[in-house]
């Protein structure tokens, strides 16, 4: 069943300059949040963004909703490059593509209602008014779980996990075809997590939403997405479908970092050997040269820090950018 | 579907919005309370100054200079056998004029000054704050002789005098707050839902630094009232015989030794009324700042 | 062979604008020399202020221990003096707390607030106690420790800094090391190497671990005796094996199931716990879980369950599961 392209990145790069200089500000370095990461999601589809802190999975995400300006690249989206157009053409193109922020204290205005959260991209694209406006965000309340008694309250009377459901709320309100989900569990409790990616599976049944969903937490990810792309500096390290990448991870990076999500069952624990890499990921503001991730690899050889892997197929859409692979071929 | 969450809490405690929170914390804050109970008093006491003391401020009376405080002059006369407490009601009008309608040019000039430098960030920015800063550098007081001088004298060109001097104080203020309500993640989720720029400062942005814009205001009104006063002292304030504070300590201070009282007085008047402010601006820090909740 | 800690009866509550928060309502654990325990729980439930309250940390005048004993090698730190119990912190109990950078003196050199602990404690001079820090540093695998004394924390990054407060918390050998969330704020990676190092430590001095944590792999991985929290209580405790095999509290199998394990085939959905835990203020007369209880009988709405042995060694508070009807592990076993 061959999908739609919803939202397609290409070739995408964002470097934020490191100025000095007190008047005439002078560039001495690049910070490289996101270099050169293409991939594309399809309708009602889920692409899992996994990565440690400070890999630019969020700068990619912001990137591509246009909340940060890219250096080079593309984001299409319905035909258009968003980051060709002005704040005034993106605009109409807005509604269907959404948010949800990881922290549901920081991403509702402390000093709105409830209806008023749901309610204000309604308000925005002029959507709905009075009588009507009410019905759609009791409606909306209703649709992630809560009561429309509640449209008078305050963000800080709502539990974490509560407040998660109003950023859900608002970003359905104008039934986007792509939202990104920014690491939307991370500020939650285990057993309200569970709550909230339920509730993102049915809606995505119910509406055909995409997502893209960035996290950390590899067990969630799995649980959550079609496809899943793993990011280390910049870079995509690997992608491919789901079960796939978690049956037959092939780049060390990615080996490492299932092999360091500790399982909740103590006797699996016992038995299982872990890969703990050494080292720390180093500054985005000078990469390692060659490969990214060689300095902490261990099964890295010389190679590696000369030349710079590409993210190539090895079959059945299974790609890994490591050198490892890129011998093993004709 | 999903499942109706359980909704307990919130439901069993009473419902507030943050300003109603606010409000109860400043309650239970006995010294801010004494102090906004102090200045609304003196505030009706000015407004019905008429109504309180027979006497008129500028009603000079030959036959009893100097006169310690007595059942006819509460507070005494003064050397030109003025009521000093019929002046000082009067001068309270004064003072508090020079509060209010300063601070009306301080938010007229320093809050869209400090939003737009905050808004619109780079060059703006710098421009704005680095012409705020040369203003900071200069002592306050010096800058509003040198602009009474050019404004010349009368009671308007005080409150304007003051005023330009006072805002930027409160445009800092605003940039910094506008600068960290910016970088907050409801902006991000308003910018991708499509709102323009004066949207959200209009109703995310400002909203969101009111807080911390009364506070400063609150703080403010004492200064200026000080200055007036300082200036006023100094001779080139409020013109007699418009009552003024400072300048009843100057005019005490000539017969401090005849009777002290003169200069007591109007001095207490000053000092209560500042130390009033400061509490009502301390327990409005308080009450305001969203942290205090627990 | 007597317990290193007793906690016993333990109740440390907070007075707030809306009522007095019972945090920590009635808590009892115990922890055995050189041994790892876990405990686990969500935010709130009073894990972290039930560990703190050990070492009479808890921020007065808000926070108040009520009542309990906290029984350290027979003595009640509880009726401590101030002094008394300054000389048990850092030298027999210390503490890894989650942040390490808000937890370190921004102003002085790592070196020097390793050496601070042992000046202190064991009377060494700056000299030694330096010497002794760089060892530490060292130990603890931070490269080119000799230099690195002499840095100060915000030249550290994250998963370095946490090392250095592993440093400081091992520098006096204490007898028990409370690691309060210790990788929660560090990436997977980072928190694979300093859990595999506080094992190795804690194992090498043959220390005794409090883990406080929120996530049950770590517990999984890490601890052997695991103690449930929930609410203020501890509702289960018993072996790591019993515990995540026969879980005996309904919400502990919850927990278990609303987690997705990445051993295990993918699951269409996900079995999370409705609602929400209850507010402190005002906890439910009955059951604290009852609300949430998909197994709750009309007994639990009136009466608070006792923790109970409900299998050797394995102890629960739940009127279900002491009838010896537990639905929850059909599916488990």
């Amino acid at each position: 069943m061959a999908k739609e392209v919803v939202i397609e990145v290409n070739n995408l790069t964002k470097y934020f300059p490191v100025t000095r200089g007190l008047f005439r500000q002078k560039k001495i370095a690049d910070i490289k949040a996101v270099d050169g990461v293409s991939f594309a999601i399809h309708d009602g589809e889920t692409l899992g963004l996994v990565g440690e802190s400070g890999c630019g999975k969020t700068t990619l995400g912001k990137c591509m909703l246009q909340l940060y300006r890219a250096t080079s690249g593309e984001v299409f989206f319905e035909g258009k490059d968003l980051c060709q157009l002005s704040d005034r053409e993106l605009q109409p193109l807005r509604q269907r593509l959404q948010v949800i922020f990881q922290d549901p204290y920081d991403s509702l205005n402390p000093r709105f209602t409830a209806r008023d959260i749901i309610g204000e991209p309604l308000i925005i694209h002029n959507i709905a008014r009075g009588k009507e406006y009410r019905e759609r965000v009791a409606e909306l309340l209703n649709l992630v779980g809560l009561a429309p008694y509640m449209a008078d309250r305050y963000p800080h009377e709502f539990s974490g996990g509560q407040r998660q459901r109003l950023g859900v709320a608002r970003a359905l309100a104008l039934q986007p075809r792509f939202i990104m989900c920014d690491e939307p569990l991370s500020a939650l409790d285990v057993s309200i997590q569970a709550q909230i990616v339920n509730l993102l599976a049915d809606l995505q049944e119910k509406f055909g939403v995409a997502y893209l969903f960035i996290s950390h937490d590899l067990s969630v990810v799995r649980h959550i997405s079609d496809r899943v792309a793993v990011m280390y500096l910049g870079k995509i390290a690997e992608i491919s479908n789901r079960d796939e990448i978690y049956k037959n991870p092939l780049h060390p990076y990615t080996q490492a970092l299932l092999s360091a999500v500790p399982i909740p069952d103590p006797e699996v624990e016992m038995k299982r050997q872990i890969i703990v890499l050494q080292g720390e990921v180093p500054s985005p503001m000078s990469p390692p040269s060659g490969c990214v991730f060689h300095p902490r690899c261990y099964r890295a050889f010389a190679d590696c820090s000369n030349v710079t892997p590409l993210l190539e197929d090895v079959g059945d859409g299974h790609h890994v950018a490591c050198l490892l692979y890129e011998q093993s071929r004709p | 579907m999903a499942i109706v969450a359980n909704t307990t809490i919130g439901s069993e405690r009473p419902h507030h919005t943050l300003w109603g929170d606010a409000w109860i914390r400043l309650r239970r804050n006995k010294l801010a309370m004494a102090g906004g109970i102090f200045i609304i008093v003196l505030a009706l006491a000015a407004i019905f100054a008429p109504l309180i003391t027979p006497y008129d401020f500028a009603h000079q009376d030959y036959s009893a200079l100097l006169q310690n405080p007595s059942a006819k002059h509460w507070l005494g006369t003064d050397g030109l056998g003025r009521d000093v407490f019929a002046r000082l009601l009067y001068g309270a009008r004064t003072s508090l004029a020079v509060g209010i309608f300063t601070q009306l040019i301080v938010i007229g000039i320093g809050i869209p000054i400090g939003a737009i430098a905050g808004y619109a960030g780079g060059r703006v920015d710098n421009v704005l704050m680095r012409f705020v800063d040369v203003m900071y550098g200069f002592p306050d007081l010096l800058l509003v002789i040198l602009l009474k001088a050019v404004l010349g004298g009368g009671i308007y060109q005080l409150f304007l005098a003051i005023g330009l001097v006072a805002w930027v104080n409160i445009s800092r203020l605003v940039r910094g707050q506008i600068l960290s309500i910016k970088s907050r993640d409801f902006i991000s989720a308003a910018k991708v839902m499509g709102g323009t720029g004066r949207y959200i400062t209009w109703r995310h942005l400002l909203p969101n630094s009111l807080g911390p814009i009364i506070v400063s205001i609150t703080f403010n009104i004492p200064r200026a009232i000080f200055t007036e006063a300082a200036l006023s002292y100094i001779g080139i304030g409020v013109r007699p015989p418009t009552p003024s504070w400072g300048a009843m300590i100057h005019d005490g201070y000539d017969v401090i030794f005849a009777s002290w009282y003169q200069v007591f007085f109007p001095a207490l008047a000053v000092a209560l009324l500042m130390i009033a402010f400061t509490f009502l601006g301390d327990g409005l820090r308080d009450a305001l700042d969203p942290k205090m909740r627990r | 062979m007597t317990a290193l800690l007793e906690v016993r009866n333990l109740k440390t509550y907070f007075n707030t604008q809306d009522g007095v928060v019972k945090a920590v309502d009635g808590v009892s654990y115990d922890v055995n020399r050189g041994e790892t325990i876990a405990l686990v729980g969500e935010s709130g439930c009073g894990k972290t202020v039930s560990a703190l309250s050990i070492l009479r940390l808890v921020a007065e005048p808000a926070g108040k221990i009520e009542s309990g004993e906290i029984l350290f090698e027979g003595t009640d730190l509880l009726k401590l003096s101030g002094d008394e119990m300054r000389k048990m912190r850092g030298a027999k109990i210390s503490i890894i707390f989650q942040e390490p950078l808000t937890s370190l003196n921004p102003v002085l050199t790592i070196g020097r607030q390793i050496s601070e602990g042992l000046e202190f404690h064991k009377n060494m001079s700056l000299k030694e106690g330096m010497q002794e820090a760089t060892r530490l540093l060292k130990l603890v695998g931070i490269p080119h420790p000799e230099r690195r004394i002499y840095d100060y924390p915000h030249q550290f990054s994250g998963g370095m800094r946490q090392r250095a407060m592993i440093a400081i918390a091992i520098a006096c050998q204490p007898q028990l090391i409370i690691a309060d969330e210790p990788t929660t704020v560090v990436d997977v990676t980072i928190q694979a190497q300093l859990l595999e190092l506080i094992r190795n430590i804690t194992k090498e001095l043959n220390t005794a671990l409090i883990l406080i944590t929120h996530n049950l792999g770590i517990v999984a991985r890490y601890a052997r005796r695991v103690f449930v929290m929930y609410a203020g209580n501890i509702i289960e405790h018993g072996n790591a094996l019993d515990v995540y095999r026969y879980p005996c509290h309904p919400y502990t199998a919850g927990l278990l199931t609303s987690v997705p394990r990445l051993d295990e085939p993918r699951k269409t959905r996900l079995l999370p716990i409705d609602g929400q835990p209850p507010d402190l203020i005002a906890p439910p007369i009955g059951c604290s879980f009852q609300a949430r209880c998909a197994y709750s009988m009309p007994q639990c709405q009136r009466e608070k369950p006792p923790l109970l042995e409900v299998a050797p060694n394995h102890y629960a508070a739940c009127w279900v599961s002491q009838k010896e009807q537990r639905p929850w592990q059909k599916k488990s076993s």
